[in-house]
């Protein structure tokens, strides 16, 4: 399966997507002062897939806000250049009182896309996602997987816009953890397809190794407390038999990382 | 097939069949909720309120029968529902209804101009809320009625007097149910709004205030109730020939009268009035609210 992924044409032109040199984040000041984040170096092409691994702590979620902008790094530099990114939390978030569509919908309203253009567009994406008959269902209407999908669509408006030339970048903060197995499966697929689809740059957070070896083309692991870059592995072309041995060796390391706290 | 809880295996799964499954995940998942009918309906929500007040009647015109009490402290049903028969052929009766309602109906639409803003400025302003956030709550508790003397010295026997006492009594209702409904948003949904790039104005219009909208409801309900039972406190002691005949003056007069029936009717007709609004007008919005929303789903 990963075999197939194709390698977006841009992976060769030097502007990262995003690049983070030495970023450090803390929360509260003095003694009381908790460091999430030290020193990381992380570098995103355009259109690539890049998977953050790690335990509980490590500072994932914090990293992502960094990137999305929601929050300021404490010291290091941050450059991002791409578009909004979107971001695509583990719950969905959809706004229990619009349809499906005008959640999607309501994403292009914010970016000030016109009515018909916005009319056009959310069809578009409900139908990558493969919902397109699922408009006009409210999200309790929907099953925690379509939810997800439709969540998907709303990031991707502000984010993919077929018409701009600015590279898109995706956000996505353990999107599937609370799906179940067939679920969680049949949107990993759908994920890989759509970002085959729309070559959008992909930062994907997990605690999942297999989820993470699946998906990305290179797979980062972060240590916990603070958080900070243990190694990375490259992931895609991997043949079954490599890519099993990549996830026991990276079960490994982060069985190694997450013993190495007892100490601590 | 391979089975979904191993990856590994599931990598040979084709494109195909992802779409496959995923399309039967969703007919799977999908709420195919059955529709009552409409007798079931009615035998289930109509029916046992009317049983309810049936019995009561009935029990009413068996204690009556009995005789335990005299005829001026316990009418007949007949003699009661003859009072309002009367009220309706004469014409009385909607006279004294539009003076009661119109009124409170004012008094509560001010109330909504008021407590609105108010509402919005406490939920969203730390320092109101912790200046007048106690005070509303105190006032929510504080009975309406108790306005009343005050109203009277400060704006004499005017109606001024009774719309101060009715927006009293549901102003205080009005905001703190906004404030609730504001508390109640789910953090992640302002948070997705950001992300989306709304700015403050943005994220109120779109994201903020229909997320509040059921707790508002609830607080307009409630609100409704206030300013209508401030009201008929206000009617009943503050009444003079000068501010026309509404329904609590005319319980008034039935107490000067030493007319029990004419006491009940009045009883009876603001009851009517009370459960009519809520049933017309308050509980179908609350309802598709809710429901739109997937929430409140009633008992089956």
């Amino acid at each position: 399966m990963t075999a197939t992924l194709h390698v977006p044409a841009s992976e060769s032109t030097s502007t990262p997507a995003v690049r983070l040199t030495g970023v450090s984040k803390s929360f509260g000041r003095g003694a009381g002062a908790v460091t999430a984040l030290a020193g990381v170096d992380l570098e995103v092409r355009p259109g690539e897939f890049v998977c953050l691994l790690g335990a509980s702590g490590c500072g994932k979620t914090t990293l992502l806000n960094l990137v999305a902008g929601l929050d300021q790094p404490t010291s290091g530099e941050l450059h991002r250049n791409t578009s909004r990114p979107a971001v695509m939390f583990q719950e969905a978030a959809l706004m229990p009182w619009l349809t499906a569509s005008r959640n999607v919908e309501l994403a292009l309203r914010l970016a000030g896309t016109g009515r018909t253009a916005r009319r056009t567009r959310t069809a578009e994406l409900l139908d990558l996602v493969r919902l397109g008959g699922a408009g006009d269902k409210r999200p309790h209407e929907l099953s925690g997987g379509m939810r997800q999908r439709v969540a998907l669509a709303r990031a991707l408006a502000t984010t993919v816009d077929s018409s701009s030339e600015q590279r898109s970048l995706l956000l996505m903060d353990e999107p599937f953890s609370a799906l179940d197995a067939i679920t969680r499966d049949v949107l990993q697929a759908e994920l890989i397809r759509i970002w085959q689809a729309t070559s959008t740059a992909v930062l994907f957070v997990t605690h999942d190794v297999r989820e993470a070896v699946r998906l990305g083309q290179r797979v980062v692991l972060l240590s916990s407390r603070p958080g900070r870059v243990v190694r990375e592995w490259r992931t895609g072309d991997l043949d079954p038999v490599a890519e099993g041995n990549v996830i026991d060796e990276i079960n490994g390391r982060l069985r190694e990382v997450i013993s190495s706290h007892v100490a601590a | 097939m391979s089975r979904p809880d191993e990856p590994g295996e599931s990598g040979l799964v084709a494109v195909a069949d992802y779409a496959a499954v995923g399309a039967g995940l969703d007919a799977l998942d999908t709420n195919t909720g059955a529709k009552t009918g409409a007798w079931r309906r009615f035998t289930r929500t109509v029916l046992p309120p009317i049983v309810a007040v049936v019995l009561l009647i009935a029990i009413w015109q068996a204690l009556w029968a009995a005789a335990f009490w005299p005829e001026y402290q316990l009418p007949a049903p007949s003699a009661v529902g003859g009072e309002l028969w009367g009220l309706v052929t004469s014409g009385q009766v909607f006279g004294i209804l539009w003076t009661s309602i119109h009124r409170a109906i004012l008094g509560f639409a001010i109330a909504i101009v008021i407590a609105t803003p108010l509402g919005l400025a406490m939920a969203r302003i730390q320092v109101v809320r912790s200046a007048i956030g106690p005070l509303l709550s105190g006032l929510q508790s504080l009975p309406s009625v108790a306005w009343v003397p005050a109203a009277i010295l400060w704006f004499g026997i005017q109606p001024s007097a009774i719309y101060f006492v009715v927006l009293l009594g549901s102003v205080p209702s009005i905001a703190n149910g906004l404030v609730s409904g504001i508390d109640q948003i789910p953090p992640i949904l302002p948070r997705v709004g950001k992300v989306l790039g709304a700015g403050q104005l943005a994220s109120a219009r779109h994201i903020l205030l229909p997320a509040a909208l059921p707790g508002y409801l609830s607080g307009l309900k409630q609100g409704w109730a206030f300013s209508w039972r401030s009201l008929m406190a206000a009617e009943l002691i503050a009444n003079s020939p000068q501010l026309g005949n509404g329904l609590g003056q005319y319980l008034e007069n039935g107490r000067s009268l030493n007319d029990m029936a004419m006491v009940i009717a009045a009883i009876a007709l603001i009851l009517l009035v009370g459960i009519g609004i809520d049933v017309i007008l308050f509980r179908p919005v609350e309802r598709y609210v809710l429901r739109s929303r997937g929430l409140g789903v009633t008992v089956r």
